[in-house]
């Protein structure tokens, strides 16, 4: 014991830098003996890499003052060739071997270009800053050193072979019910769940019973709030009262949100509509579909609450505002995180907590 | 081991020679809790191996367990953006405007009506629909200009913030029926706070966007988070939250994030010195941290059981220059970057 500790102080007690590295600091992976020999020894070649960014260099007042691109196009007496200023992506591919290449989507002269993220939204840094390492901290589960989980049955049972015919069969699913639910695996750094997308779906039923322009209107309003294009569906269920028949009636649209739209869109659901929204209980302690994904409704007069919406209000026919379902689509593999994310991130829960 | 009760099982795993030394007594017992299977098994071993006598107790250097608190406010604002965001975000913005579709100009103003006036006014001047991008227009001759020559404001936050405000005003004075009056918008708060002038290192109003740590300096002048000894057999959430109580006063609402600790240090005495009261040498003392929250309140020193001289509401970056460097690189992975 007494020799363990003395060894101990002593490591501690002798700097970092005398200690021996195991393993040269390289930032290849592999090494050649050739590579120790001093004409290609790798801190030669740092030296020569500039150790500023080119932001921090001053610029020259005057270059920058002399600089005006418009006066210098209109000063020009003839116009330059068109390939000097205008790049046109091929219109098809032509495979790979084809000299005129598209360009990457990244890059602003392709075709396929989506400009964008143009802000960093306010719920996403709370996410980041707040939100994600108290999580963290929830669900830490201690596992003192030496524990070895108890083993679990396998997810799918094997047939007892009682019977001939049991042979080659495909595996039996879980006990009580035949839904595989997803495996939840502790939270760590690398999981924490956050929010994936969300989806705004709105069922219109005017639009099968009086004329489209029950849908116009709700599409109109969904990707006012969403900021994203709709999708329009059709009917799948034949809804008798309401006279609607499976595949011919178009029926409902849908906005599906990701990244900054969808912070954007939480931002303003969290903080502007929801607040303002009277006697709402909150979502229901029940919603979610056992996979981390949770929905709830709005009504007409409350999708009339966001400010897209209420800035020209007089323009949607009041009528024919349409009510929505709201899915938060979470990475979490259970309700249970998923609450747990979206009451941290402000969104109320009522009544009886289902997990 | 059969199915006994849980009481009986606990005084079964505090009698049985502890297998590993490094584990904690809780720790043991969930070892001990396993499933009936593996339970039967350990106890198998136990009863053919030879008892032995569990003497690493006595030997093992004897250290004071701290609960401490790592209270703090998260950011109340949005970061402030690094030049490269702001002149990339503000490029998005105007190839956006080049790629996107015309303005749908009927939809927003009937026409006729004041509103739809002003709107016309206002792109003769503007140029664009869009508030937010600088005088450019994507649809005529110009429109390759997108970028900003150095040393313009357009793209500064202070920058758009006035222009949507003055928009505002010009509307809402040549919309209103009352000609007499100016209209005034309220201008945001600014993000600096009177603390940020003044340097107070004691207000909450401080640093909006960064999260503030509690810092309170001991009688002999160090500065630490709060911390105190566990006393009895309490766990160390309640340590914990007495010893927020104890030291930082009943004056906050708080909230303490889980029940495991986010962190700990170790501190060595240069000689074990001796306990009074239980004759035990101690080597010095471990701290556990839990992570708490302040809702409302501020700290108050007044009732503090350990004489403390003063706090501190610290961001990540001020903190170093307090703390210890052994404390701090013991601490500095609890912080956030933020």
């Amino acid at each position: 014991m007494a020799v363990r500790e003395s060894s101990r102080y002593l490591a501690r007690a002798v700097p970092r830098a005398f200690v021996p590295s195991a393993r040269q600091q390289a930032f290849l992976g592999r090494r050649n003996a050739s590579d120790e020999a001093p004409s290609r020894r790798l801190s030669d070649q740092l030296d020569e890499l500039e150790t500023a960014s080119s932001l921090t260099t001053p610029v020259p007042e005057a270059a920058a003052k002399a600089f005006d691109p418009v006066t210098r196009a209109k000063g020009r007496k003839t116009q330059l060739p068109r390939s000097r200023y205008q790049f046109r992506s091929p219109k098809y591919d032509r495979g790979p071997l084809h000299p005129h290449q598209p360009p990457p989507p990244s890059d602003p002269s392709s075709r396929l270009f989506v400009p964008g993220p143009f802000s960093l939204p306010r719920a996403q840094q709370t996410y980041n800053s707040t939100v994600a390492s108290d999580i963290l901290t929830l669900c830490y589960v201690h596992t003192p050193p030496g524990f070895k989980p108890p083993s679990k049955a396998p997810r799918l049972r094997e047939w007892d072979d009682s019977s001939p015919y049991h042979k080659n069969r495909p595996l039996r699913g879980p006990r009580g019910g035949d839904v595989l639910r997803l495996l939840r695996k502790p939270i760590k750094f690398n999981n924490i769940p956050e929010i994936e997308r969300i989806t705004v779906h709105s069922y219109v039923k005017g639009a099968a019973q009086e004329n489209s322009g029950w849908l116009h209107v709700a599409g109109m309003a969904v990707q006012a709030v969403s900021n994203v294009r709709v999708e329009t569906f059709k009917s799948k269920a034949s809804v008798a009262t309401w006279s609607i028949a499976p595949g011919r009636d178009t029926v409902a649209v849908k906005a599906e949100m990701h990244g900054e739209t969808m912070y954007h869109f939480l931002g303003k659901l969290i903080d502007v509509v929801l607040p303002r929204i009277k006697d709402w209980p909150g979502v229901k302690g029940s919603s979610g579909d056992s996979s981390g994904n949770i929905t709830f409704g709005l009504e007409p007069e409350h999708v009339a609450l966001f400010p897209e919406i209420e800035v020209n209000y007089d323009m949607y026919p009041p009528k024919m505002i349409p009510g929505c379902h709201i899915t938060l689509h979470t990475t979490a593999k259970s309700d249970k995180d998923a609450r747990l994310l979206l009451s941290a991130m402000g969104i109320p829960f009522y009544g009886k907590i289902v997990h | 081991m059969s199915t006994g009760s849980n009481g009986a099982r606990r005084i079964a795993s505090l009698m049985r020679p502890s297998r590993l030394d490094s584990v904690c007594r809780s720790c043991q017992e969930t070892l001990g809790r396993r499933n009936y299977a593996s339970a039967a098994a350990a106890s198998e071993t136990t009863t053919t191996s030879s008892p032995i006598p569990s003497t690493s107790s006595i030997t093992d250097p004897v250290y004071t367990i701290n609960a401490g608190v790592v209270l703090s406010r998260p950011p109340q604002i949005t970061r402030d953006l690094e030049p490269f965001e702001k002149a990339f975000y503000f490029y998005q913005k105007r190839l956006n405007e080049r790629l996107s579709l015309p303005f749908t100009k009927y939809f927003y103003f009937k026409r006729g009506t004041p509103a739809d006036v002003d709107w016309k006014n206002k792109i003769k001047e503007r140029r664009t629909p869009a508030r937010d991008i600088g005088k450019y227009n994507a649809y005529d001759n110009d429109a390759w200009n997108d970028e900003l020559l150095l040393g313009s404001k357009e793209a500064e936050p202070e920058h758009l913030v006035e222009t949507l405000v003055q928009d505002a005003e010009s509307t809402a004075n040549a919309t209103s029926q009352d000609t007499s009056k100016k209209e005034e918008i309220p201008r945001p708060f600014s993000r600096l706070t009177e603390a940020d002038k003044k340097g107070d290192h004691k207000s909450l109003n401080r640093l909006l966007s960064r999260t503030l740590y509690l810092l309170v300096q001991s009688k002999e002048g160090y500065w630490k988070f709060p911390s105190l000894p566990i006393e009895g057999d309490e766990t160390l959430h309640e340590a914990a939250q007495r010893t927020l109580s104890q030291t930082a006063g009943f004056n906050m609402n708080t909230w303490m994030v889980g029940f495991h600790p986010a962190g700990h240090h170790v501190y060595h005495n240069r000689k074990p010195h001796v306990d009074k009261a239980t004759g035990a040498a101690v080597h010095g003392e471990k701290t556990f941290f839990m992570k708490t929250r302040i809702m409302a309140g501020q700290a108050d020193l007044s009732g503090s059981v350990e004489e403390l001289k003063d706090y501190k509401w610290l961001s990540k970056d001020e903190i170093p220059q307090y703390l210890l460097p052994q404390y701090y690189s013991n601490i500095k992975n609890m912080l956030a970057d933020r």
